[in-house]
């Protein structure tokens, strides 16, 4: 399975990310339609990059009434299903981080991982988001 | 986007205009909006500082997207140079302008009191700034922030530089990024604007989504592979101390020389010791030349500071025997912090302290304080005086042409501008064409309209190796970069990714933007006519070849000392370079644009697009 890491320390807040990112969930570009951030803190002194990294015990999906967000066994990507979605806002009130909301169609949105090749990774220059595998624990006790 | 705000501060009122078909073809956006607007609008002889005079934030078609490394510009009649000014600034300012819904602000009247303005997608609102005025930069982003509460906003923002009408005052575009040059910020501030607030939700599409996806991928790759790119990639803009220095173009001691003893304790290795910790970089740039940082030991333990850049590190460093990087750090973050042009002010202090060295200013002047060179805290209390226009400070303020026409006694001799705009950090006596794009800039003394010095010292143009003192040659190689990048500022560009992104990659960035067909000598011919469009502006306001100059420093006084020692760009040079410059541009001799060439580039009858009542 794996995962997106993000690093402060190479971020370079330069937001290509969200650009791409906000380009194939809204169809233009903007960072405030994307499906992740980028925060500035102490005179952007940091960039801090914020994605949803797919919880294990996802707030989102078990906030939902509906039973409009599930978890691929497989892949591990939090999906929404917006036929089943009924705008109710409660996964956007859940999810600490901001991660999930209500797009254009006023329908849940949150990132899908790009069906496995996420874009923001691709245009990252400086390297501060990254792909990772998961290791069982199991294989770390080893 | 396809429209551009209208703001009256006079009146209180706001209104969208539908961007007219022609100023897009003709002039696209950035510089050439600007250049346009301004001639139509203004008119001549208004005062820079009055209300007549207009403050536009313009972007480019490009402005927004994914296209690497774009900025924006402020244009405005400049109070320091009289001039036609454009200031080009990075961040994340002029891409919220575009997800405001629009290509551009043209701001104009002024405020009975102290506002901002607050444009929350699309909808304009003039605030009361009387609790935010007279606080610095770093406190006005806080302060707005936690009134809008939303740290996500993004402000353009004077000091109190600005709010003084400091003629050298910048404007802010949080964080370290600012239209530093010309004295923009003393224009916001004569319309008692403190600030201008933007958060905007609209997203920009491109005319051809998957070509403009592909352009973006060529680019991004031109930009890995050009060893210039990836220079300011690791080390950023002061790796070119060393450079300056060895080639002797430093500017030292108020520019009497072009080599500094204490260069290495201002380059990329001292500042990266001292203070670096990563990289930074504006909206949608891979290059990420900034690098912030905590300054690690000494007095200014503790600091936090961007990158002092090349410009600044010269001017604020060597040009005032400032060896020491966290000092210069220290007195740069101050400049930004009261909002004044670090260069500009590193020219100004450099000129205040040979003043005093010379005797024309003296302890009675400064209240007992001592000018020296070398002397952080001497450079810290002009600094101050000169925000607040107290005493001395208040013909300082004025910038160094009108401080030495105040101030007489000689000083004319060792006062280093073009048309009045203090002049950047490369000493062009011993690189005559540097010296010519200096003298030809449109805003004044300013290297970024063509900067030739890389082809002097060393590069080949049309496949033949230039000489570095030749004047021969020279003209030709300005008019063209000249031409170039002033295409390439409506984009609008940066000046470090164009090292990387091939013209043919702009025209198709373009094209697939737009919708519109661009080609290499169509983008020539697009900088040609901006460059033409804004030296009518010039001309009307009494600029003439008389004005094409160089300070006495450059022009009658050798290098020193040196590899260069002995060279120097006298009035006679110059006055060959200008006709070859002339002749190349199809001006007539005293630097005015023939009718041939008007009607080459359309200008002849492309009609008046703005006037008065486009304000209304």
């Amino acid at each position: 399975m794996y995962y997106l890491r993000s690093e402060f320390d190479l971020c370079t807040g330069c937001e290509a990310c969200m650009l791409v990112c906000s380009n194939r969930a809204a169809g233009g570009y903007n960072p405030r339609r994307a499906r992740m951030k980028v925060l500035s803190e102490n005179e952007n002194l940091v960039n801090r990059p914020l994605v949803c990294t797919q919880c294990e015990n996802p707030f989102c999906m078990n906030s939902c009434p509906f039973d409009a967000i599930s978890k691929d066994e497989t892949s591990g990507v939090v999906l929404v299903d917006k036929e089943k979605c009924t705008s109710c806002g409660n996964c956007v009130a859940a999810c600490p981080d901001g991660m999930i909301r209500l797009g254009a169609d006023k329908k849940a949105d949150k990132c899908d991982f790009c069906e496995g090749d996420p874009l923001c990774v691709k245009y990252c220059v400086p390297g501060a988001l990254k792909l990772v595998a998961r290791l069982e624990q199991q294989e770390v006790q080893e | 986007m396809g429209k551009l705000l209208l703001v009256d501060l006079s009146k209180g009122t706001s209104k969208e205009l539908p961007l007219d078909p022609k100023l897009a073809e003709y002039y696209v956006g950035g510089k050439g909006f600007g250049a346009k607007i301004l001639y139509d609008l203004l008119p001549a002889g208004c005062d820079p500082l009055g209300s007549e005079n207009i403050l536009m934030f313009m972007t480019g078609p490009l402005t927004g997207t994914l296209a690497p490394a774009n900025r924006g510009c402020v244009v405005t009649r400049s109070p320091l140079t009289g001039t036609f000014a454009d200031s080009y600034f990075g961040g994340h300012f002029a891409q919220e302008i575009r997800f405001c819904g629009f290509d551009g602000i043209i701001i104009g009247g002024a405020a009975a009191e102290p506002s901002y303005i607050w444009i929350d997608d699309g909808k304009v609102e003039i605030r009361t700034a009387g609790n935010i005025w007279g606080l610095d930069t770093f406190a006005t982003v806080e302060k707005i922030r936690e009134e809008l509460g939303d740290n996500s906003v993004k402000t353009a923002c004077i000091g109190p530089a600005g709010e003084n009408m400091v003629s050298f005052a910048l404007i802010n575009c949080e964080y370290n990024r600012h239209a530093g040059r010309a004295g923009t910020g003393a224009v916001m501030g004569s319309k008692n604007l403190k600030a201008v607030v933007l958060r905007g939700n609209k997203a920009v599409i491109s005319a051809e989504p998957a070509a403009f996806g592909e352009a973006i991928d060529t680019a991004y790759k031109e930009l890995a592979a050009d060893d210039t790119v990836t220079s300011f990639t690791g080390n950023g803009t002061p790796a070119s101390i060393d450079f300056a220095n060895e080639e002797q173009l430093l500017p030292t001691h108020n520019y009497y020389n072009g080599t500094f003893d204490g260069a290495a304790g201002l380059n990329a290795v001292a500042q990266r010791d001292s203070f670096w910790l990563r990289n930074v970089a504006c909206a949608g740039c891979p290059i990420a030349c900034g690098k912030v940082g905590i300054i690690k030991r000494g007095k200014r333990k503790g600091l936090v500071t961007d990158v002092v850049e090349y410009e600044t590190a010269s001017m604020m460093g060597s040009n005032l025997g400032l060896s020491d990087i966290r000092e210069v750090a220290y007195l740069v973050k101050k400049c930004d912090a009261l909002g004044l042009d670090g260069m500009s002010a590193g020219g100004m202090v450099g000129f205040a302290i040979e003043a005093f060295q010379k005797g024309v200013i003296t302890q009675h002047d400064t209240g007992g304080q001592e000018l020296k060179f070398g002397d952080s805290a001497a450079v810290e209390f002009l600094l101050d005086i000169i925000a607040g226009r107290n005493g001395l400070g208040d013909i300082l303020a004025r910038g160094v042409k009108l401080a030495a026409a105040e101030l007489q006694g000689g000083t004319e001799d060792y006062a280093v501008h073009i048309k009045g705009l203090e002049s950047p950090a490369w000493g062009p006596r011993s690189v005559p064409g540097m010296a010519l794009a200096l003298a030809t800039a449109d805003r004044g003394g300013c290297h970024q309209r063509a900067f030739p010095i890389l082809y002097e010292v060393g590069g080949q143009w049309k496949g033949r190796d230039v000489e570095r003192l030749t004047l021969e040659g020279k003209g030709e190689i300005v008019a063209h970069l000249q031409n170039y990048l002033a295409a390439l500022d409506t984009l609008v560009k940066c000046d470090f990714a164009a090292y990387g992104i091939k013209d043919y990659t702009y025209c198709r960035l373009l094209e697939t933007a737009t919708g519109t067909e661009w080609n290499v000598d169509k983008l020539l011919q697009l900088g040609d006519r901006i460059w033409n469009q804004v030296r009518l502006f010039n001309l009307r306001e009494g600029f003439s070849r008389a004005d094409d100059s160089l300070p006495r420093r450059f022009s009658s006084e050798t290098l020193p000392e040196g590899p260069f020692e002995g060279q120097m760009v006298n009035p006679s040079d110059l006055g060959r370079l200008l006709d070859e410059y002339y002749s190349v541009r199809s001006w007539d001799g005293d630097g005015k644009p023939t009718d041939q060439k008007l009607e080459e580039l359309y200008l002849d009858r492309i009609p008046v697009l703005f006037d008065k009542s486009s304000l209304e």
